[in-house]
């Protein structure tokens, strides 16, 4: 179905689109930008009202024109809209996109989280990889956008935002080094005894042996800060003696100085409250990722106006005793008590593309359904400051637009066209070309 | 009656009963230190009403007599019994008193763990068909050992009788009913054996290695069972022409517990392992006693239509950890077992099923009437906690006869206390087991020093996952000695110390990747589990925590 | 003090259990009257404006304006869905322990012996709809235990949660997990056999060439015996027989199989044995050789989109369903997953997004068809009049993402009512409240310290992680 309106869409370059069509080959080519104008859709503009029948004009990745009466310019490649829908591109904040492939069976594809506990020069950006079948296995669900992050250890390294297309990682790159990740301190048991530190089994040991890891984390941002000041001396004066350069501090000095974000990885309530509070003590900018207890300490939360990134909207509660819908509804219970939240399925890869369905599980427990499209578009932009171009369909953003069917949020809507950086992508993916292979075999 | 025909009656009876009388020595002397006399004391028989001032006559070891108009003997030792009730001896239920360690099982080729290959069956007891943990023909008689700090431990609070079993492995073996004082094994042990016992632990590293496969095993056992009594009844009865089966001395002590002749105890405490339990002994028409039986009473009408009995754990549980911010509430599961097994034994008497109370490995001794009070003050009417103590045990193990009221005849084991038994303030004043006193230590001061003696299974956590360890512990007082085996290896323990409160420290050698190394372990007891921290020279330190072997959880 | 106690114990008895009916009593199905709901019949179509009777735990009318009896609960259900309750046809959900696995071949072990009435998750799976479960032991080996039909009664002893007159199970594992292939090495440690996929075979060949003799045995001795009473019986083996079971059709087989390769050698095997898989389990590579499944006559019962998280997995596409269904092969979803079978019903949608199949096709995959599988379907699996009243009402369309469930009835008793559970939780607090004073849970003067709290259950792949060696 989808094959057939290839050719309608890239009527300027048709032997580039058989080409493209085939995922392999997408992973070598790019599609160029260019114009393009959906026109007669209903567009969820997200930051404002929808329109209800209107156009949207795209030139050189960006969107040009929004409203109900626009002009397309000569030459634009058209898309009728007609019965259909346009939302922005849905962001994932809390995935591992494209630093694994096979998590189990198959390491030498694991490339999340890198030895010992202190690691904030490792940039996710590097070590991304652009031809991962996950990438358009995603994007096809209209997911446009992840935040990539490394895990492991206490400082796991630096996050990246990406756009799910791209033959190189600096063509995928919306903000290379976009946050950096911390692992906050966990009281949960679990997770496995690697590392240098071991499981204690305890309680109070482990609040003990909690304290220490801080105390390291703490000691390392410390040491940034006075670097960063070293080395801006310097920089001023030349009369200062030189200060070497470190490639491990060096990263740190934008997010102990507040300029950059710092996620931090904290689930429960005790976790959540230390990470606030150490944020408060080192002067760093908190997002809280995951947040299952975020509901709990909302004041809080509000308060100090940390955001948090929900990854656990598809998670079992964890005490026997918790209501059956006490994740389900965390969501909405943020939004009412006014906190900066976004939706994420907190997945290393192979279920991103299933977004949409933790948004809707979150509206059909409380939350409004427009505030759960925002919470996959919008709202993550803007927790990771970057709503000047993405998250909303306005004028000036980059052009990430999906064109549906219906309710971008219901299983049951297909997905009939995507642009991502003013880019035309094929609906084709490992799973596609697979289903292609084998339907018919008899 | 007159009283000079009432004695002449008794004497009468004395004469012709005499020969029938057992005597405690073959030497069949009479010495003057064996008569007793308890005087103007309050006497609870059990089998009749209580006599609020009688006098109790000991002799030979037995009751000679017990009732308001006896008088002492001359050549008794009178003790005056102002002030003091006499109870039938207590009997503890089930508990492993006077069980040395039990050697540590053989770990299978290597220290394999779950990767082992199918190993051979390690061979355990003597000339046994199957591993350790699965030998039904393991007796604890042949085990038992007088003395210790645990049976002083008992006898201080007035136990004069314990069902000791061994605690560890699938069929546990045979146990014995012993009075808790003796000098020989053979003078302690009232019968036995008294039951075969099951446990559900898994083996480690070996078939079955889960729960669901230790019922299998049992179920296969005794159809085995069956079968070999089948083929040897065939072939005892014409051996010609027919090939000899093979003996196996573990299928052939299954032969009396599938026949219903020796009763089944299971260590069962949920309301579903009590249910697994009922229906494998329907299956299998096995006699059942459940032990444990904390949830017991939501089985109460089926265990009485099955004419189960329950030796019920006098251990409740309690909460023993501190409140601390960061930690999650505790269930409402568990909050409302703790509260609601201080009720299962009243329950249990409305509904008609038998009980008896067991120590449950109760570390402080001191807890069980604690205990005891509590589950009479939720719902048990303090005359049949008495009952559960004594003559409900002694039904339930097939010593009425001997055990369990204060009646002529019966063995005279008494417990005698200055106040009412479960009264806070009582103490205990004299104990007697078989017509001796005991010699009752005055209550240790300070907290209680849980003696550490026994099988330890240990899981060491060095930063790859546990590995489990096994620890035998022996305690004499502030000295502790032992040895560790399993997959780190072998050896005996050294520089060992126990101090108050718990701690517990001890060094010793282990086998790591073909490197001898020592390690240093330092961990505190609290609630039967110790738990502290590792430090093996040139490795990266760990933690541990140890439980006691064949515990239930 | 006594007071707090007594009260607490009156507070326990009323909260006890997430359900109201008491627990003594067996349970009597109240008359229900669902009124103008649309209703997913599975087999007819569906129905809108329509009522559904439930009477005395069966489904007694589907229809328009039925009438009920006077005292007959009336539900309204203008604006709510009618679905047959959920069947998970891959679960482990209440088991104390999930593999046997220190042996390759554990068919004497009976998931039935080691079920836990008690498991929450049960619970928050009637949230979802979920009424019927296939307990299966794991996948740690080629030969695995028997399985359990569950119905998910909740509240109630395990023997009431037996689903009568279901087929006997049992679990079959091919490929990674068997082999243990994710496992180091340990040094001076030998592997468990079998290693490899060909080993896997071997072990099921030589089970069945086992099993087949021990029937001929068993065969030959009841011959004899009717003349020679003194003859001594063959030695009973449990593990053998189930597998003579399944050479006498009497037992289906479930495998668990993801790649291509073995589940044709399975397929070989079975008809070189005589005998029928009834379900491949998971079935990721399914689609590749849908025909051959098809012809064999199993069934398959399947994710709807994980794919990726092994290498046995990467070639697994969510098109799976639609490709094997419209090759004639019984398709079921399964969750495999405490966490995904409160969702089953979006899983099930997803077929109709990912190869097209019809909303009634895609509705069989959790209701009709794993009944099928599971020898249910004349009890369950559709809305019919003298089927059991095992169903859902939900608040939307059960493929839209916005719904929810409301009541959730098993024989015509509510295990699950939305309502119910809201109003249940203020009095909850109120007894823990009650409970946390009472005696035996004070935190002690010098306590310990608390456990670290848990990990969870892994969400899928048969346990295989919480069963690492100790």
């Amino acid at each position: 179905m989808i094959k057939a309106l290839l050719v309608v869409f890239l009527s300027a370059a048709s032997a580039f689109a058989q080409q493209i069509g085939n995922p392999t080959m997408q992973q070598g080519v790019i599609p160029p930008r260019g114009t393009f104008a959906i026109r007669n859709a209903r567009i969820v503009t997200v930051s404002g009202a929808d329109i209800e029948n209107g156009t949207i004009v795209i030139r050189d990745g960006k969107i040009e024109a929004v409203g109900a009466n626009v002009t397309v310019p000569a030459g634009a490649q058209t898309i009728d809209g007609t019965g259909l829908s346009v939302y922005p591109g849905m962001i994932d904040a809390g995935t591992n996109m494209g630093l694994v492939e096979v998590p189990q069976g198959a390491n030498g594809t694991v490339d999340t989280s890198e030895v010992g506990d202190l690691n904030p020069n490792a940039k996710a950006i590097i070590a991304v990889n652009p031809h991962s079948a996950h990438i358009a296995v995603t994007r096809v669900e209209g997911i446009t956008n992840t935040l990539t992050a490394p895990t492991g250890g206490l400082i796991s390294g630096q996050a990246s935002l990406i756009n799910l297309i791209g033959t190189a990682p600096k063509e995928m790159a919306v903000v290379p080094q976009a946050a950096l990740v911390i692992n906050y301190p966990r009281i949960g048991g679990g997770g496995g005894g690697f590392g240098g530190f071991q499981q204690p089994a305890n309680l109070s040991e482990t609040l003990t042996a909690n304290e220490r890891q801080l105390e390291q984390i703490r000691k390392m941002l410390r040491d940034a800060e006075a670097y960063g000041r070293a080395q801006d001396a310097y920089a001023k004066d030349r009369s200062v003696p030189r200060p070497d350069r470190n490639v491990v501090l060096e990263p740190l000095v934008p997010y102990v100085r507040g300029e950059q974000p710092v996620i931090f990885r904290a689930d429960r309530e005790a976790e959540i409250r230390g990470a606030v509070r150490f944020a408060e003590e080192m002067k760093l900018k908190p997002i809280i990722l995951g947040g299952n207890d975020a509901w709990k300490v909302a004041s809080l939360l509000r308060e100090k106006n940390v955001p948090v990134i929900l990854t656990g909207i598809f998670s079992l509660p964890s005490r026997e005793d918790d209501a059956y819908d006490v994740l389900y509804e965390q969501a909405a219970k943020l939004q009412q008590a006014g906190v900066r939240y976004c939706i994420s399925t907190g997945d290393a890869g192979a279920e991103v593309r299933n977004l949409a369905q933790y948004a809707g599980m979150a509206a059909a427990f409380g939350l409004s359904k427009a505030d759960a499209v925002k919470a996959v578009t919008l709202y993550p932009a803007q927790i990771l400051n970057v709503a000047d171009r993405l998250g909303s369909i306005e004028v000036g953003k980059m052009a990430n637009l999906v064109v549906t069917d219906g309710d971008l949020l219901e299983i049951r809507t297909s997905i009939k066209y995507l642009l991502i950086d003013g880019r035309p992508v094929v609906l084709t993916s490992r799973h596609t070309e697979l289903n292609d292979a084998f339907k018919n075999r008899k | 009656m007159p009283k000079v025909r009432s004695r002449l009656i008794v004497g009468l009876l004395a004469l012709t009963l005499a020969p029938f009388i057992p005597n405690s020595n073959t030497n069949a002397q009479r010495s003057a230190i064996d008569t007793y006399a308890i005087t103007n004391a309050r006497i609870v028989t059990v089998s009749g009403p209580v006599i609020e001032r009688g006098t109790v006559v000991i002799r030979n070891g037995l009751i000679a007599a017990a009732g308001a108009n006896v008088n002492a003997p001359p050549d008794a030792r009178v003790i005056d019994g102002n002030g003091l009730t006499v109870y039938p001896g207590l009997i503890d239920a089930y508990t492993d008193l006077a069980l040395p360690e039990a050697s540590p099982a053989p770990s299978p080729g290597g220290g394999g763990g779950f990767f082992a290959a199918p190993p051979p069956r390690p061979v355990g007891g003597p000339n046994s068909t199957q591993p350790v943990g699965l030998q039904p023909e393991v007796m604890v008689e042949d085990v038992i050992r007088p003395g210790g700090n645990e049976i002083e431990s008992a006898r201080n609070i007035g136990i004069t009788t314990a069902l000791t079993s061994p605690r560890t492995g699938i069929w546990m073996g045979q146990s014995a009913l012993i009075n808790l004082s003796g000098d020989t094994p053979q003078a302690m042990i009232v019968r036995s054996p008294v039951a075969m016992h099951v446990g559900f632990t898994p083996l480690r590293g070996t078939y079955p290695g889960s729960l669901m496969g230790v019922f299998a095993t049992l179920r296969q056992m005794m159809l085995d069972a069956q079968r070999y009594r089948d083929s040897m009844q065939i072939y005892e009865r014409n051996p010609r022409g027919i090939r000899r089966p093979d003996t196996d001395r573990s299928l052939a002590a299954l032969v009396p517990v599938i026949e219903g002749r020796m009763p089944v105890v299971m260590l069962v405490n949920s309301e579903r392992e009590i249910t697994r339990a009922l229906d494998l002994a329907s299956e299998f028409k096995l006699r059942l006693i459940v032990a444990g039986g904390r949830e017991s009473d939501r089985v109460a009408e089926r265990l009485a239509k099955q004419n189960v009995p329950v030796l019920l754990s006098l251990n409740l549980p309690r909460r023993t950890t501190a409140a601390l911010p960061e930690a999650d509430p505790e269930p409402l599961r568990v909050l409302r077992e703790r509260v609601e097994a201080q009720q299962t034994a009243g329950k249990l008497a409305k509904a008609g099923v038998r009980f008896a109370f067991q120590s449950g490995s109760l570390t402080d001794m001191s807890e069980l009437m604690v205990n005891a009070r509590r589950v009479i003050e939720n719902g048990l009417p303090a005359a049949d906690a008495v009952r559960a103590f004594t003559i409900w045990p002694a039904q339930i193990l097939g010593v009425e006869s001997q055990l369990g009221s204060i009646e002529a005849g019966k063995i005279a084991n008494l417990t005698v206390t200055r106040g009412d038994l479960f009264d806070r303030n009582s103490r205990v004043a004299h104990v007697f087991i078989d017509g001796r006193p005991v010699d009752l230590r005055p209550a240790a001061g300070g907290p209680s020093r849980s003696s550490l003696s026994g099988t330890w299974i240990v899981n060491v956590n060095l930063g790859q996952g546990d590995k489990a360890i096994t620890l035998n512990l022996q305690q004499e007082g502030d000295r502790l000695a032992g040895a560790i085996s399993g997959p780190l290896g072998a050896g005996e323990i050294s520089n060992a110390s126990v101090a108050g409160g718990g701690e517990v420290r001890f060094t010793v050698v282990f086998n790591v990747e073909g490197q001898t190394k020592e390690a240093s372990f330092a961990g505190r007891l609290a609630n039967n589990e110790i738990r502290g921290s590792v430090t093996i020279v040139g490795a990266a330190p760990g933690t541990f925590t140890a439980t006691r072997s064949g515990q239930p959880n | 003090m006594k007071r707090l106690i007594a009260r607490s114990l009156l507070l326990s008895m009323f909260g006890m259990l997430p359900v109201s009916p008491a627990r003594a009593q067996r349970q009597t199905s109240p008359e229900t009257l669902i009124r103008n709901a649309t209703v997913l019949t599975v087999t007819r179509g569906t129905l809108e404006n329509t009522d559904v009777l439930l009477r005395n735990g069966k489904i007694a009318g589907v229809g328009k304006n039925l009438n009920a009896s006077a005292n007959a609960r009336i539900i309204d259900g203008t604006g709510k869905f009618v679905m047959p309750g959920i069947i998970d046809c891959h679960s482990h959900s209440m088991l104390d322990t999930i593999n046997e696995g220190t042996l390759a071949v554990t068919s004497m072990v009976r998931t039935e012996d080691v079920m836990n009435p008690t498991d929450v998750d049960l619970y928050r799976e009637l949230a979802g709809g979920v009424t019927t479960l296939n307990l299966l032991h794991g996948s740690a080996n080629p030969i695995g235990g028997l399985n359990t039909v569950v119905k998910i009664k909740y509240g109630r002893p395990a023997s009431e949660f037996l689903f009568p007159g279901a087929m006997p199970g049992i679990k079959f594992a091919l490929g990674e997990n068997v082999k243990q292939s994710s496992r180091p090495n340990q040094p001076g440690v030998q592997r468990r056999y079998p290693n490899t996929r060909m080993g896997v075979e071997e072990v099921i060949r030589d089970a069945f060439t086992r099993a087949r003799d021990y029937k001929r045995t068993w065969d030959e001795y009841r011959a004899a015996a009717g003349k020679n009473k003194d003859l001594m019986p063959p030695k009973r083996d449990l593990q053998l027989e189930p597998l003579v079971e399944i050479l006498e059709g009497k037992r289906y087989v479930h495998a668990h199989c993801y790649i291509a390769s073995e589940i044709l050698m399975l397929i070989n095997l079975a008809d070189e044995f005589g005998f029928k898989i009834k379900t491949f389990q998971h079935a990721l590579e399914g689609y590749k050789v849908a025909k051959e499944i098809a012809a064999h006559g199993a069934g398959a019962s399947i994710f709807a989109d994980s794919w990726g998280y092994k290498i046995e997995a990467y070639d697994a596409i969510p098109y799976n369903a639609a490709i094997m269904t419209r090759a004639g092969v019984v398709v079921s979803m399964n969750s495999d997953s405490d966490e995904r079978a409160r969702r089953l019903n979006i899983e099930a949608a997803k077929a109709m997004h990912w190869g097209g199949l019809t909303e009634e096709q895609a509705l069989k995959l959790v209701t009709l068809n794993p009944a099928i599988q599971l020898g249910i379907q004349e009890r369950v699996g559709s809305i019919e009049v003298g089927k059991d009243a095992d169903i859902a009402i939900w608040n939307g369309h059960p493929f839209s993402v916005y719904s929810r469930v409301d009541t959730t009835f098993i024989d015509g008793v509510v295990y699950f009512d939305r309502q119910q559970d809201l109003a249940r939780r203020p009095e909850l607090a109120k007894e823990r409240a009650a409970l946390e004073q009472a005696e035996p849970n004070k935190p002690p003067a010098q306590g310990q310290s608390p456990q670290r709290p848990g990990r969870r259950r892994p969400s899928h792949e048969d346990g295989i992680e919480e069963e690492m060696p100790r």
